[in-house]
């Protein structure tokens, strides 16, 4: 019985090349691939070392998304530097900064950075809030920056639509709803009625309105019954969830994070909203893995922003995946979030396009010649295989989403393997060079503007 | 009919929070004319030191007997006020109010620094509480009962700081020294001791709305910053210094954070600031503040 609904879905997900539990790598036609052995080094380099920048949130509440990512890129840091540093001589020294400090505070740090401190590349930053105002500037400066996150559309859409120094590493925000939406129509096809909770800036209405969109093609009739916009920071959400319970949803999309996050299912259990309704989320499973407690709910699609849960890529499958787990834990004690897979991938992706260009020109490469092996480089990482696209500068690798299950070994919930769900990036994001906004379409991100003109609506069951 | 039962223990619980949080922010202005930007961080003090006390002696101890570390939890950010107020606060007094306001404010990113290098990033918590509690069911939903006695404890809360207040001689003194300093002086009360005493007792209160709340959500950094805008919105609508009007403003403002969510979300913050503004426009000292 069991076994038949795993068929029907995998014949749901065939339409996206999506698959469904850890089978993931080997369907998809991705398999690691051989570690490159190292290649010598071109011309004279110096020993001097390379100066990076990194700003993450190291106070408040987004702190649970910032801790791994630094964690991630000292890792990457300390690993380079044992081998000798870049091209065997250039040691990597990092300078960190609160994020926290507020959009204005981090525009001057960056400048700071590269005005004062001279740093050579630029890295980190979780806030969506924050990326379109230090892209820009990135570029005005001319600072080869690598940002981990702060993923919104808006940044390569709008606000630096024809990058050069500029690119990011995790997946573009759209594809975080879009995920979701096709994680809970795989695994509750007979959901209808619609409950949103999400924290009320950039990123709450991001997920909401790619969800929407695409639960709207995949599961034609559905309905939004209720909208919850907490302020970001909230941690009362008793009225919220009261409210929720009033309009009797049967799936709730849920994308409030960090400590909002922990202290909503908190309260959530204790109301008997799990019990009530099906419940989607974007980022449960996106801070510190042990943030969550035991008492979490099994069954949640425990979202980890569409990027990496440390259970996936199996390591049978890739064997990267496993022994960056085992590294980081050896390190830290603690298990790898998609922010530690973002920020450690950022150093190895700039390691990576060095190298490269080092082949090619000899000596230590400029920045021309880095950006030039950046553009549409392809890397093994943790999560899986990472291409940027030249078009853009953006990240892409596939998304992956899963429910959540306590497991034996583990003091805090993780996904259950056999309810993974992997969807290739190509299927579920704009292609290269689709219209952005204002060019001929009004929509919000050109991926809403790609989905509603190209998704055939299913029929209705 | 149930949705609105639920909605009105909501509204209360989070006005009893909001109630211990303002008043000792209103009792601290109030007797020492001190405007404690720190006060949330008292708060979010309460709430790590009580979910810290809880894990440790969770396994040890009846679920009955944790309820006692509520209090460990309050007490705890009493003993830290104690000893802030004669090192940190006392020797600005006569300085400038601006002063007296940075060096709170330095107080605030101190205490939240300090808060992270003791316990780390991750959420701390102490559900063992309120699941040692139960639950009722109110027409079929279920309703924590620890929310129910939580509930209670604020207005035990209220009642004990008004019978204190204004039925004991400490009281009287404080009083005394909140209206005139120098005159209070001048009849022999000990400024000092009050000033401490005063202080301390603010701190308690925030620590104790802390611990309250910590087994219902979690302890998170920045918690303090949080509820600290929402505090001094409910001092500007009961006005600043005065009991009474804490517990006026905590109500207001949380029924109507409460129905604005039912209702109409995207109003929330915007109708509270807008009660904010209209109170300080037709009354500038707040419902219940003394005039000048």
């Amino acid at each position: 019985m069991y076994k038949d609904r795993i068929e029907e879905r995998r014949g749901f997900l065939k339409q996206f090349g999506a698959t469904l539990g850890a089978a993931g790598l080997g369907a998809t036609g991705l398999a690691p691939r051989n570690v490159q052995a190292a290649v010598k080094p071109k011309g004279n380099i110096p020993d001097k070392p390379v100066k990076v920048g990194h700003i993450t949130f190291m106070t408040g509440p987004a702190e649970l998304l910032g801790g791994p990512g630094q964690h991630g890129h000292i890792l990457a840091q300390e690993e380079i530097n044992a081998q000798g540093g870049l091209l065997g001589k250039r040691k990597i020294e990092t300078m960190f900064a609160d994020e926290a400090a507020g959009t204005d505070g981090n525009v001057k740090e960056l400048r700071r950075m590269k005005l004062s401190e001279g740093i050579d590349l630029f890295t980190g930053v979780i806030s969506s809030g924050n990326t379109p105002a230090l892209g820009p500037v990135a570029e005005e400066l001319k600072v080869l920056t690598l940002f981990n996150d702060g993923c919104t559309d808006f940044l390569f859409d709008k606000a630096v639509p024809n990058p050069k120094y500029s690119f990011r590493v995790t997946n573009i925000q759209s594809a975080d709803g879009v995920t979701a939406a096709i994680g809970a129509a795989t695994h509750w096809p007979k959901v209808r009625r619609i409950a949103s909770l999400q924290p009320d800036y950039s990123y709450g209405r991001n997920v909401f309105e790619h969800f929407s969109l695409a639960l709207g093609k995949l599961l034609p009739g559905i309905e939004v019954v209720s909208e919850s916009w907490p302020k970001l920071g909230t941690t009362d959400f008793t009225s919220h969830i009261t409210k929720i319970l009033s309009v009797k949803p049967d799936l709730l999309i849920a994308g409030v994070w960090g400590g909002d996050y922990v202290a909503f299912y908190k309260q959530a259990l204790r109301y008997g909203l799990f019990d009530k309704m099906k419940v989607a989320t974007t980022l449960a499973f996106g801070g510190y893995p042990h943030a969550i407690g035991k008492d979490h709910p099994e069954g949640v699609l425990a979202g980890v922003h569409a990027n990496y849960h440390f259970l996936y890529p199996p390591g049978d499958r890739w064997p990267l995946n496993k022994s960056f787990v085992e590294r980081y834990y050896k390190r830290w004690k603690e298990y790898p979030s998609f922010e530690a897979d973002g920020a450690y991938t950022a150093l190895y992706l700039y390691k990576h396009a060095v190298e490269k260009a080092n082949q090619l020109v000899g000596g230590w490469p400029d920045d021309d010649a880095i950006i030039a092996m950046l553009e549409g480089a392809g890397i093994d990482a943790p999560a899986g295989y990472l291409y940027v696209r030249a078009d853009n500068h953006q990240g892409y690798k596939d998304t992956v989403t899963g429910l959540s299950k306590n497991l034996p070994g583990y003091d805090f919930p993780v996904w259950d393997p056999a309810s993974i769900v992997s969807i290739p990036i190509r299927s579920i994001t704009a292609p290269p060079n689709w219209p952005k906004p204002g060019q001929g379409h009004n929509e919000s991100t050109a991926a809403a503007d790609w989905i509603k003109k190209t998704w055939p609506t299913a029929k209705a069951a | 009919m149930e949705i609105v039962a639920l909605q009105v223990l909501n509204s209360l619980f989070y006005a009893a929070v909001l109630f211990l949080i303002a008043a000792g922010l209103s009792l601290i202005f109030g007797v020492m004319g001190i405007v404690n930007m720190a006060h949330g961080s008292f708060y979010a003090l309460g709430a790590y030191i009580t979910a810290w006390a809880v894990a440790a002696a969770a396994p040890a101890i009846p679920a009955a007997a944790l309820f006692v570390l509520l209090f460990v939890g309050a007490l705890g950010v009493a003993a830290i006020g104690l000893a802030i107020e004669p090192t940190l606060i006392r020797p600005f007094y006569r300085r400038p109010e601006e002063y007296q306001l940075l060096v709170t404010f330095g107080l605030l990113l101190v205490l939240e620094d300090l808060i992270r290098l003791v316990w780390g990033g991750t959420p701390r918590t102490a559900s063992t509480l309120v699941d040692s509690l139960g639950l009722i069911q109110i027409g079929g939903l279920p309703y924590p009962v620890y929310n129910l006695v939580m509930i209670g404890v604020g207005v035990a809360a209220a009642a004990a700081l008004w019978a204190f207040i204004y039925r004991t001689k400490f009281g009287v003194l404080l009083r005394a020294t909140a209206q005139d300093r120098r005159m209070a002086a001048a009849l022999g009360i000990n400024v000092e001791r009050i000033y401490i005493l005063a202080f301390g007792l603010g701190c308690f209160m925030a620590g104790l709305a802390g611990a309250i709340v910590v087994p219902t959500q979690a302890a998170v950094l920045g918690m303090g910053v949080e509820v600290l805008v929402i505090a001094f919105v409910v001092v500007v609508i009961g006005g600043l210094g005065s009991l009474e009007g804490a517990l006026v403003g905590a109500l207001v403002v949380s029924a109507l954070r409460t129905i604005t969510i039912q209702f109409w979300e995207e109003f929330e913050l915007a109708a509270l600031y807008l009660i904010a503004a209209i109170v300080l426009l037709i009354r500038p000292t707040g419902l219940f503040g003394r005039k000048g």
